[in-house]
């Protein structure tokens, strides 16, 4: 069984860092993690880890307000090309109508809010993988 | 009569005379003709008459007992409630008629005795098609103004709802501005929680375990460790860890993903050559984790110093955008300042892709309406943000001469086209798809500009807008 990826997009390098500690706490060497700080690099990592590792689990935690391409339209954009992979939106901020839009259209497994819990996020991860 | 007839209906006409002859003519003369006719013998009745129902027309005799036609006209002018009520002097000789009185204290017209009657018809006619031409103007006038005070209430409104809904934009930015920082901020705490419960216990039975050449491996990684500042972005990291990969991989040591993430993440790329014998031997990878545990406690603390700079920063600007005593009075402020605060509340939506410039000349401080003027920056930034589509250059330049302070705020968006340009400060008018935009932001720019007693012009050819505002320094309160 390959290991399976984690892909965190944000474009606060502080949130990235934070979360990257916690996840090699909580799965340690069990998974593999990439980290993107755009949508539009969050598509680049994706279509090449489906290209190397096309047998990876794969789920996808978005910031929703960034620059450029939000969080909503990265999630429907990576739900359109590969829908086995499972999405996830973290966010501090983001329009009702956004979210139902990505639950809908990304099949979106859950929104959690910033400040995030440890223990939520991580077992809502280790439930999908 | 050939005369066009305008419709006049049952005109009422106050007929005022002491002959009791002529009183009786006149009244037949107009009832003829389907007026409604008041008949009254002196000038105090006429008064009471006239003011009690205002009649469209009022004839007056000249020389009456006790009170002559003209003290009479005098006092119908005086009182706002006859003022309008046109009046036709009627007088036994034509040549005593004092003209000049008679127009002098209102009157409108003359009918000289003995009445001719096609004459008498003609002028009261006229006189009445001009007071309900007169009467339904008024009415139209007021209507209008109505309006505009309908209006301009509709517009008030549209205002407020504008900048509640500015304002509400700018909560869920900072929001999310706050959140951001208080998520990583959570974040780090746990991880330096877990560190002193779980780790700190370990930590001597660790040191004890290693000997003399780990400890000095382990003292130089996290040297080098701590000393590296993680510049390098997610695509660079991922390019270096590939290589790393790789090279792992030659040398035959297993979970090589792994470890050439944490390699990576350390900033030890470049020490291979110490790492790899390292992770060969059987502790390796154990005393490999604990330096990532120590790395993991600096990289915590250093994202909480950073977090709460953030917030602290956002919650500053915050404050000095939205002060709340300057409503009506002017008080010194810095321009700059000004500009600085907005910049910090869009960070958020301009730390990537948009490349701001400043070009700042010291200014003087110049007494304005700080709060007002914070919103005019924050609307043409705001538009020249979203005219680049948060992609490109930013330019904002302040100069000043003795006269008045130049503040230019220009974007290398695709421009604005020449048709609209004209428009963009008319209020409704906008660019973006209904319900995204009121097309009141410029409008209320020109508006705060126009209250500073300064001017707004604009440039655009497609690649580069440039907004210039000139605020005047001599305007002290």
């Amino acid at each position: 069984m390959p290991k399976p990826i984690i892909i965190c997009v944000d474009d606060e390098t502080l949130v990235l860092d934070s979360l990257k500690i916690e996840l090699r706490k909580f799965f340690n060497n069990n998974c593999l993690y990439e980290f993107a700080s755009s949508g539009e690099e969050g598509l680049e990592i994706v279509t090449d880890l489906e290209k190397e590792e096309p047998n990876s689990k794969k789920v996808v935690i978005s910031d929703w307000w960034m620059p450029s391409m939000k969080g909503d339209e990265f999630l429907i954009a990576v739900h359109e090309k590969y829908p086995e992979i499972t999405t996830i939106m973290l966010t501090g901020q983001a329009s009702e109508a956004a979210i139902a839009d990505v639950l809908e259209k990304a099949n979106l497994h859950c929104c959690i809010r910033k400040p995030w819990e440890y223990e939520d996020l991580m077992h809502t991860i280790k439930q999908i993988i | 009569m050939e005369r066009r007839q305008l419709d006049l209906p049952k005109a009422d006409i106050l007929a005022v005379d002491d002959n009791p002859v002529n009183l009786r003519l006149l009244l037949q003369i107009l009832t003829s003709k389907g007026y409604k006719v008041r008949p009254v013998p002196n000038g105090k009745l006429a008064l009471s008459a006239a003011e009690a129902i205002p009649p469209d027309l009022i004839l007056l005799d000249i020389n009456m007992p006790e009170m002559d036609g003209y003290e009479v006209c005098q006092k119908l002018k005086e009182n706002p409630k006859t003022t309008n009520i046109p009046v036709i002097f009627i007088s036994a000789y034509n040549n005593a008629i004092d003209k000049v009185k008679a127009f002098g204290v209102g009157g409108v017209d003359y009918i000289p005795k003995p009445f001719q009657i096609e004459e008498v018809l003609v002028r009261v006619h006229n006189h009445l098609s001009i007071r309900i031409l007169q009467k339904s103007l008024q009415k139209k006038n007021q209507n209008l103004q109505d309006t505009l005070e309908e209006l301009k209430a509709a517009q008030t409104q549209l205002v407020q709802s504008e900048k509640m809904a500015a304002l509400g934009q700018l909560i869920a930015g900072i929001a999310h501005e706050i959140n951001t920082p208080l998520g990583a901020i959570r974040s780090s705490i746990g991880n330096i929680q877990d560190f002193l419960k779980q780790d700190l216990y370990y930590l001597s039975s660790f040191f004890n375990s290693l000997n003399n050449l780990e400890k000095e491996i382990i003292t130089k990684l996290l040297k080098q460790a701590n000393n590296q500042y993680n510049v390098l972005s997610s695509r660079e990291k991922r390019k270096i860890k590939k290589k790393v990969i790789s090279q792992l991989e030659t040398q035959g040591i297993d979970d090589a993903d792994s470890l050439a993430d944490t390699i990576v993440d350390l900033g030890l790329s470049e020490n291979l050559s110490v790492i790899i014998p390292l992770l060969k031997a059987q502790s390796g990878i154990n005393i490999f984790n604990q330096i990532y545990r120590f790395y993991s406690l600096q990289k915590s603390a250093d994202t909480i110093a950073i977090a709460t700079n953030k917030a602290a920063k956002i919650v500053f600007a915050l404050k000095t955008h939205a002060r709340h005593d300057s409503a009506e009075t002017k008080s010194s402020a810095d321009i700059i300042q000004g500009i600085e605060t907005v910049l910090t509340l869009y960070q958020n939506q301009i730390k990537q892709g948009v490349e701001v410039i400043k070009n700042y000349q010291s200014l003087p401080q110049i007494y304005c309406y700080p709060d007002e003027l914070n919103q005019v920056w924050t609307n043409l930034i705001h538009n020249a943000l979203q005219a680049m589509q948060y992609q490109g250059k930013l330019t904002i330049e302040t100069l000043s001469n003795p006269q008045q302070i130049i503040v230019k705020i220009t974007d290398n968006g695709q421009g604005i086209s020449q048709d609209i340009l004209p428009k963009i400060f008319q209020p409704f008018f906008t660019t973006k798809p209904p319900g995204e935009g009121s097309g009141l932001g410029l409008d209320i720019v020109k508006k705060i500009i126009d209250k500073h007693q300064a001017t707004i012009t604009v440039s655009s050819v497609p690649g580069n807008t440039t907004f210039k505002v000139f605020l005047p320094i001599n305007n002290i309160h």
